[in-house]
């Protein structure tokens, strides 16, 4: 009844291939786009902010990176974690090299080393596939936590071999450190996550985009009509390490402040990302964003009904998180192996028909 | 330096305890994880030595204490949500029991205005109370711990040779 295309006249190309062609959607997009930028600063907790907003924001970074490389181009790759900490450690660098420059541009020069990493990482794609190649990317991953470890230059020769943000403003305001206020943070992250989906979502629908899903298709018949599988490859994991380049910049300035490699980046940082894409959907942004909502909020939903609500011993709590989130993701496999995505694209069918289905 | 600090804090404790329902520890645990056959037990002493106050004593200077559980499983992130979770029930002192979890707690818990007890582990520099007002890792660090042993040792006897 509102869903649908009828009366929605476009008069021009502009208007006929926008993100959100349906007015509903288009509004629906604007008014979650306005609850977060005007209304959600003014309520945030510390709490919220610091277990549910940010990880969820930097986590669907993270998401859209992968889902770039791994569902729109069909590269298979467990080195996210690896990356998340390139972009984190040339963040702390930058930070601590040139610190009258603004973090907001530190976080982008980070994202751009990161970029450059990835795509020496991405090199080998042109020759190996499928399980070979997550196995090349998996030896990034270790690689670059050992790197991080072993040479002290990186954390600027601290004798304990963490990194700690210092303070950093943006507009008189700090972002990071430990004087940061709830809002800040959320702003500053949120910035960067709706900057990411907005580039992320126009990349893959413009030629970018369409010569990745011909690679990931049949990359044989995608070089025969013309796609160049060298520029596609590592344009794939170039755009890709740079989100999550930024992602792992956010993670250590804004979200934690203090990052040991080998606890924070390692390899189990590489398989949530790769769950939350598969749980939310490969090859679709609004999947990330949900397969990152699945991962972080569901276990603090769980923690809080279990301890705050029932009153129930923490380890039992723990135990069932684990079990309830892993059943929830075999359950969802099964019952939809596009992921969350195509659930959601399924009710957005049902609801164009609604309610006269015939 | 440390101690007297610690001292202070105490004493402030002490004396700022009666005003307040019920004196809030929280126990940041891992029972679950990799280190749970460490962390458990630790929990259960931590929890039974307030009980034990509580039971004997009828708490600390007759105001009950109150241990407020939350399960980190020796993860940072786990744990920075637990801090933040915890923080608001009027926290006395942290006791991270993660170097990792310390170093995110200690720019957050000086910010805070909570003392952290980093028994041990943690940040060593903080040892030095000027510069890290609000961490206290009494009774030693491993470095100065380990001198003081092998100091001790040093006055035993005559080790020439050994």
């Amino acid at each position: 009844m509102f869903y649908r295309e009828a009366g929605d006249f476009k008069t021009s190309y502009v208007d006929d291939s926008q993100t959100f062609p349906i007015k509903f959607e288009r509004y629906r997009y604007y008014f979650v786009l306005a609850v977060a930028v005007l209304v959600l600063p003014f309520v945030m907790t510390d709490y919220a902010v610091n277990s549910i907003f940010l990880p969820f924001l930097i986590y669907a970074i993270a998401a859209i990176g992968l889902n770039i490389l791994t569902g729109y181009c069909g590269q298979v790759s467990l080195g996210t974690g690896g990356f998340m900490a390139v972009g984190a450690y040339a963040c702390y660098k930058l930070m601590t090299a040139f610190p009258d420059v603004n973090i907001f541009i530190h976080v982008l020069l980070a994202g751009g080393i990161t970029a450059m990493v990835g795509t020496a990482f991405g090199l080998p794609s042109l020759r190996i596939k499928g399980f070979y190649l997550a196995v090349a990317t998996l030896a990034a991953q270790f690689f670059l936590v050992w790197l991080f470890n072993k040479v002290s230059w990186f954390y600027n020769y601290s004798a304990s071999g963490q990194i700690n943000a210092p303070e950093r403003m943006v507009f008189g305001v700090p972002v990071t450190g430990a004087n940061t206020e709830a809002w800040a943070t959320y702003l500053f992250c949120l910035a960067f996550t709706v900057l990411c989906a907005i580039i992320a979502r126009n990349l893959t629908r413009g030629s970018v985009g369409r010569e990745w899903m011909a690679i990931r298709d049949m990359d044989i018949a995608a070089e025969i009509i013309g796609v160049n599988p060298l520029k596609a490859k590592l344009t794939a994991f170039a755009v890709s390490s740079f989100f999550v380049g930024i992602s792992g910049a956010l993670f250590f300035a804004v979200y934690l402040g203090a990052v040991e490699v080998g606890e924070v980046f390692g390899i189990q940082k590489s398989f949530i990302v790769l769950f939350m894409i598969i749980i939310g959907g490969l090859g679709s942004i609004f999947g990330s964003f949900a397969g990152a909502a699945f991962l972080v909020v569901l276990p603090v939903a769980l923690k809080i009904v279990g301890v705050d609500m029932l009153g129930w011993p923490t380890d039992i709590v723990a135990h069932f998180q684990l079990v309830i989130v892993g059943a929830l993701i075999i359950i969802f496999l099964i019952a939809e192996p596009h992921g969350l995505a195509q659930l959601w694209r399924v009710t957005k069918e049902k609801l164009r028909l609604w309610p006269f289905p015939h | 330096m440390t101690l007297k600090l610690a001292t202070a804090a105490v004493a402030a404790l002490m004396a700022a305890g009666p005003v307040m329902a019920d004196l809030v520890f929280p126990s940041l645990s891992y029972r679950t994880g990799p280190y749970a056959s460490g962390g458990i037990p630790f929990a259960d002493g931590y929890a039974d030595y307030f009980t034990l106050l509580n039971e004997r004593d009828g708490g600390i200077g007759g105001v009950p204490a109150r241990v407020v559980e939350c399960e980190t499983a020796y993860n940072t992130e786990r744990g920075v949500e637990c801090y933040e979770s915890t923080k608001g029930e009027g926290a006395l002192v942290y006791q991270p029991l993660s170097t990792g979890i310390t170093y995110q707690l200690i720019p957050k818990a000086t910010a805070d205005d909570i003392p952290i007890h980093s028994m041990g582990y943690g940040r060593t520099s903080a040892a030095n109370g000027q510069v890290f007002s609000h961490v206290f890792n009494y009774p030693a660090n491993y470095w100065n711990g380990a001198s003081g042993a092998i100091n001790y040792l040093m006055g035993q006897g005559d080790f020439a040779g050994k």
